[in-house]
């Protein structure tokens, strides 16, 4: 008789989850390069629980379990800054920054200078170049990012953003601060041949507000709706239990 | 409820969103100011169910795995340090600088500070001096019986002495390599910090620190449809945020209600 109750909880469980993963998309509404998550839930058969209070016994059941996130890669809004250091990615591919722990990828271009020259991104890590870390001098001035990448100033060609792609970019996992890591030996990055950046603009977070406030109001209403079953359940026992138990002397 | 947390620090990232935005719009008038914008960066993620993990014998693996994320957070507040646009005001110790430099200021105690804000003005010495009473640096001292005072472009500050034209000085400007790096103390101030680097002090004139423009003052670079339309999306930001906050609590009280 219980097993309903405990088919509930397990609902009820994937529910909350699901409410942290739209709490967490709409707490990065307006992170640049943020790429918004979704719960998806699977079917899980109790291999020993089974129902067996009717005829036909054994038969399975169903519990809910949420066996995979899926994160939406589509692009975010681009929005124009017109800060020279701001840059956004057209279509497919990610900058490359070089952290203490090792490469890593984001979608933030929203880079900053160091007091060495060199271009980085808001946590101080190295953004990388085709050839390296690319280093302006203090002198120079007018720093133009063409569409390929390229970085002139008024002393010359500095450099060329380093803009890889992911033949599957799903596999890519976030550590926080704007950063992807790729997992796996064979998910290694390609460098693009013509990536497309443009200067002066930025990827905003790729979250739809409207979206998941509805996915927030089937998940509030999903979850009365179980809890409301539990307590009929409930009700149900213990009807069953006062209307068997009264003995007719 | 990790919801719930999640939602608050949105809610206070967003908060600070506003309070930068604010403090832009108030300073939309203001003389060298350079607007700031908060970038905002994702928390760590907790890993309920690890993608790569072998999911049977025959070694097939979960592809992507369940991440929950914990919220968000301010990584910086950076400063957006391009040339504002010039005014022409007609006063005589107006100077606006076109191009990267900073003029340098004495602070009472001693500091050097940096400033994009050129409107000066002659203290008791005829020192040039900032509307703090902060003298400028190099020192510039203009006679009292001085006519017709001009600034040319490459900083020198000259006028006419009993009909003869004079210099009185030349003004310097610094230039960083990282300028979004200096630290802001208010009054327009700025101060050197390990992140900006060490400043670079020149005559203005050459193309990387810039030329000056005399009888003009730089305005701020706040553009208030910019500010406008980040202040709404701010705000709309915080509302949703506040009704997950309310959702989640609406289950608990479901829980709660239970029996």
């Amino acid at each position: 008789m219980q097993n309903a109750e405990l088919i509930g909880l397990t609902r009820q469980t994937a529910l909350k989850r699901n409410l942290s993963v739209i709490a967490n998309n709409l707490a990065n509404l307006n992170t640049s390069g943020f790429k918004g998550e979704n719960l998806l839930f699977e079917e899980y058969m109790m291999p020993v629980a089974s129902m067996s209070e009717f005829r036909r016994p054994d038969r399975p059941l169903s519990y809910v379990q949420d066996f995979t996130s899926f994160r939406d890669m589509s692009e975010g809004d681009v929005r124009i800054t017109d800060n020279p250091l701001d840059v956004a990615v057209d279509g497919k591919g990610w900058f490359v920054v070089d952290t203490p722990d090792g490469e890593r990828f984001t979608r933030a271009g929203n880079f900053q200078l160091n007091a060495n020259g060199e271009l980085v991104t808001v946590n101080g890590d190295t953004v990388q170049g085709q050839a390296g870390p690319i280093v302006f001098a203090p002198d120079e001035t007018n720093l133009n990012i063409a569409r390929d990448g390229t970085i002139s100033t008024s002393a010359g060609v500095r450099g060329r953003l380093r803009v890889v792609e992911f033949e599957n970019e799903k596999t890519l996992r976030p550590i926080g601060r704007n950063l992807f890591i790729a997992d796996g030996e064979n998910n290694l990055p390609t460098d693009m041949a013509a990536p497309r950046v443009q200067q002066g603009a930025l990827e905003g977070s790729n979250v739809n507000g409207v979206n998941e406030m509805t996915r927030m109001i089937e998940v509030t209403r999903a979850y009365q709706t179980v809890a409301q079953m539990m307590k009929d359940q409930n009700d149900l026992m213990t009807n069953a239990i006062q209307t068997l138990g009264t003995t007719d002397s | 409820m990790k919801a719930l947390h999640i939602a608050a620090t949105g809610m206070k990232a967003q908060e600070l969103n506003v309070e930068v935005i604010s403090n832009n719009l108030a300073n939309m008038r203001t003389t060298g100011y350079k607007r700031q914008r908060a970038e905002f960066q994702d928390l760590l993620y907790q890993n309920l169910r690890r993608m790569g993990t072998e999911t049977s014998d025959a070694g097939t693996l979960v592809p992507t795995g369940v991440q929950i994320g914990s919220g968000v957070r301010t990584a910086a507040t950076s400063r957006i340090m391009s040339q504002g646009n010039v005014e022409s005001t007609e006063k005589d110790l107006d100077v606006a600088v076109k191009g990267e430099g900073f003029f340098q200021i004495d602070l009472p105690d001693g500091t050097t500070a940096y400033t994009r804000d050129g409107s000066f003005e002659r203290d008791a010495d005829g020192q040039l001096v900032t509307v703090d009473g902060y003298t400028l640096q190099p020192g510039i001292t203009i006679p009292d019986d001085a006519l017709d005072i001009t600034i040319s472009t490459d900083g020198q500050v000259q006028g006419t002495v009993n009909g003869n034209v004079q210099t009185f000085g030349q003004i310097q400007l610094a230039r960083f390599t990282n300028k979004a790096g200096l630290q802001a103390i208010g009054e327009n101030l700025f101060l050197e910090t390990e992140a900006s680097g060490a400043p670079q002090v020149s005559n203005p004139g050459d193309d990387s620190t810039g030329t000056l423009l005399h009888k003009y003052l730089e305005m701020a670079n706040v553009e208030a449809v910019t500010e406008i339309t980040d202040l709404i999306s701010a705000q709309r930001a915080y509302e949703m945020n506040s009704r997950v906050i309310q959702a989640a609590d609406e289950m608990m009280q479901t829980s709660s209600q239970l029996r």
